[in-house]
């Protein structure tokens, strides 16, 4: 007959229930966030065309040269979201060329919302239309101020 | 692939530094060992290789795939001096785990793979990111990827619109991924923020699991998973993610007794984003209080990181104007106006009571474990430094919406839920420090058995 002393080891009802409790919890959160992310991106797929923008803009990036500075003119609101996006779009399918918000460039990309004049509006600025590519992207020549 | 080949090797490069210099491999469990190399590595490696590779494009501008081989060089090296080494890695030790742990554990790997899948579906409808990814991060990383002289184009005045003084650890080593691949493959920042993603998990779980209990490191990472707006995030493909990887890493590596390791990662978050100077300025602080046996290794980590943004903010983007500067005209009026700080208090509560999906709240799992297992005051000094460093960074944060020059209500409506996302992991890692350990409420009880013994 011999003596053998292996420890039992319990943990108090509360430890159990709060780590399993928290542990749930934590699973719900994530299932939530499952299905938020999926509305969201049901209701906000590429809201600012991004991807749209590097087709649109794909010929005037090739007619002009990587490291051109070029000006900028748009029939886009000032300061709207409409604006800012289109021209921070330009800029990022468009780099390493930069974009100045100005039309007192010796190129100046058009950069507009809908079918216009282009030629008349180019005047207004004094550029001269040297190239539409469509989609309301044209390409001007001015003078640098 | 090419470009995720870059990144892996960076990733790779930083495990196997951290594996031979960081003393990580004596961490226990093991697992938790594995953890917090992938996840230090991960963030050490994605910091040093874009340092580098800034270095390569200001140094030496015309041999742009030099800093890749120096990269495979030393990483060859390393793995050499780690195989020589194999056998001096010390045994497991037997550990009393708490009985839950397999549950915690298939509980996180089920969450991360639901939080990843949603992030998949996310990164297909929008692979270009959020709004600042590509307006930012990404658009900067097109000009470094130029190269010569139009990479400078990266901080030049005339794209002030889009910060061009932000610091440049994100848009360098994507630049470098796009630069050593030849392409521009949107799938370099998306691999880029899952893994930050992933590094954040793996610091807080395995750093909390070595430094204090397993059961906590692992409901530290379900909690952070389960944070439905960080997550959010890291498909919008945002540098706020590394910048809360190298905050939560700093504080970890140092709870874990690595002060140059933490060091190191805190310089990292400065050059990651503004933010991040003001986190290492506070970090460092809070070290020469409570952490003064460690200030040595901290001051000498933090500097690499440190100087590189210093020197880019000093030298390089000197000609734009940071937020500081542009605030200083207004800074007496804005710090005497109570209706600012009504306002700030407000969104900042407001954004708190926002960060829910349907009934959730990432609180909820934070206030079952304080009530369940309730807080020790045995680790005081651990706790009080990261209390202070979560209290200082939130103050600091609280200050520059006070002072900021732009419109305070744009301000706050699009960059709040974002400074939250960077500081939650902080947060919650500043109430896991205090937080019992479940396995410290063993009742231990001596079973006698009676066993026949056979003549």
């Amino acid at each position: 007959m011999s003596k053998v002393e292996t420890p039992r080891i319990e943990y108090p009802l509360a430890t159990n229930v709060g780590v399993l409790l928290a542990a749930a919890l934590a699973l719900w959160g994530v299932v939530e966030y499952f299905g938020f992310e999926s509305s969201y991106q049901k209701q906000y797929h590429d809201p600012y065309l991004i991807a749209a923008q590097a087709a649109r803009l794909e010929n005037f990036r090739e007619a002009v040269s990587s490291d051109a500075v070029l000006g900028y003119l748009t029939d886009a609101t000032p300061g709207s979201v409409t604006a800012d996006s289109m021209f921070l779009a330009a800029q990022y399918t468009l780099a390493p060329r930069l974009l100045q918000k100005d039309a007192s460039h010796q190129q100046v990309l058009g950069n507009f919302t809908r079918q216009a004049d282009f030629a008349a509006i180019g005047t207004q600025y004094g550029l001269i239309l040297e190239r539409d590519f469509g989609n309301g992207v044209v390409l001007y020549r001015g003078e640098p101020h | 692939m090419a470009g995720l080949f870059a990144v892996f090797l960076a990733v790779v490069l930083g495990c196997a530094l951290v594996s031979r210099f960081g003393n990580l491999i004596s961490l226990q469990p093991r697992w938790a060992a594995a953890l917090v190399i992938f996840g230090s590595g991960t963030a050490l490696g994605i910091g040093l290789t874009s340092i580098l590779f800034v270095l390569g494009l200001l140094l030496i501008p015309g041999s742009r795939g030099l800093a890749m081989w120096v990269e495979i060089g030393a990483l060859g090296w390393i793995s050499y001096d780690l195989f020589r080494r194999r056998n001096s890695t010390p045994p497991t030790e037997k550990p009393r785990p708490f009985p839950g742990n397999m549950i915690l554990m298939a509980a996180l790997v089920l969450s991360l793979a639901l939080a990843i899948g949603a992030m998949s579906g996310s990164w297909e409808a929008n692979p270009q990111g959020g709004w600042d990814a590509w307006a930012i991060w990404n658009l900067r990383a097109r000009f470094l990827t130029a190269g010569g002289s139009l990479a400078h184009r990266a901080w030049s005045p005339l794209l002030g619109y889009t910060h061009p003084e932000y610091p440049l650890l994100t848009s360098a080593f994507i630049a470098r991924a796009w630069t050593y691949s030849h392409s521009m493959s949107a799938a370099v920042p998306i691999a880029v923020s899952c893994f930050f993603f992933l590094a954040l998990i793996s610091l807080a779980v395995g750093g909390v699991a070595a430094w204090h209990s397993r059961s906590l490191g692992l409901l530290l990472g379900l909690s952070l998973v389960a944070t439905p707006t960080l997550a959010h995030v890291v498909s919008d493909q945002y540098a706020d993610i590394p910048l809360a990887c190298y905050f939560a890493g700093a504080l970890v590596l140092t709870l874990l007794d690595r002060p140059l390791l933490a060091g190191l990662l805190a310089g990292l978050a400065a050059w990651t984003k503004d933010e991040g100077l003001l986190f290492a300025v506070v970090f460092l602080a809070a070290a020469a209080v409570f952490r003064r046996p460690q200030l040595t290794g901290l001051l000498a980590g933090t500097a690499l990181g440190g100087a590189t943004a210093v020197f880019f903010k000093a030298i390089l983007a000197r000609g734009t104007a940071s937020l500081l500067n542009a605030s200083l005209p207004s800074l007496a009026q804005h710090l005497s106006d109570p209706a600012r700080y009504r306002q700030v208090v407000g969104a900042m509560g407001a954004e708190f009571t926002n960060m829910t999906a349907g009934w959730y709240h990432p609180i909820l799992p934070a206030l079952a474990l304080a009530i369940a297992l309730r807080f020790e005051i045995q680790r005081r000094r651990d706790v009080l430094f990261c209390c202070i460093v979560a209290l200082f960074l939130f103050t600091g944060y609280f200050f520059v919406y006070i002072i900021t020059p732009n419109d305070l209500t744009w301000q706050l409506q699009t960059s709040l839920s974002r400074l939250y996302v960077q500081f939650w992991p902080v947060f919650l890692l500043t109430i896991w420090t205090a937080l019992r350990a479940p396995e410290t409420t063993a009742i231990v009880q001596a079973q006698v058995l009676k066993a026949r013994k056979k003549a």
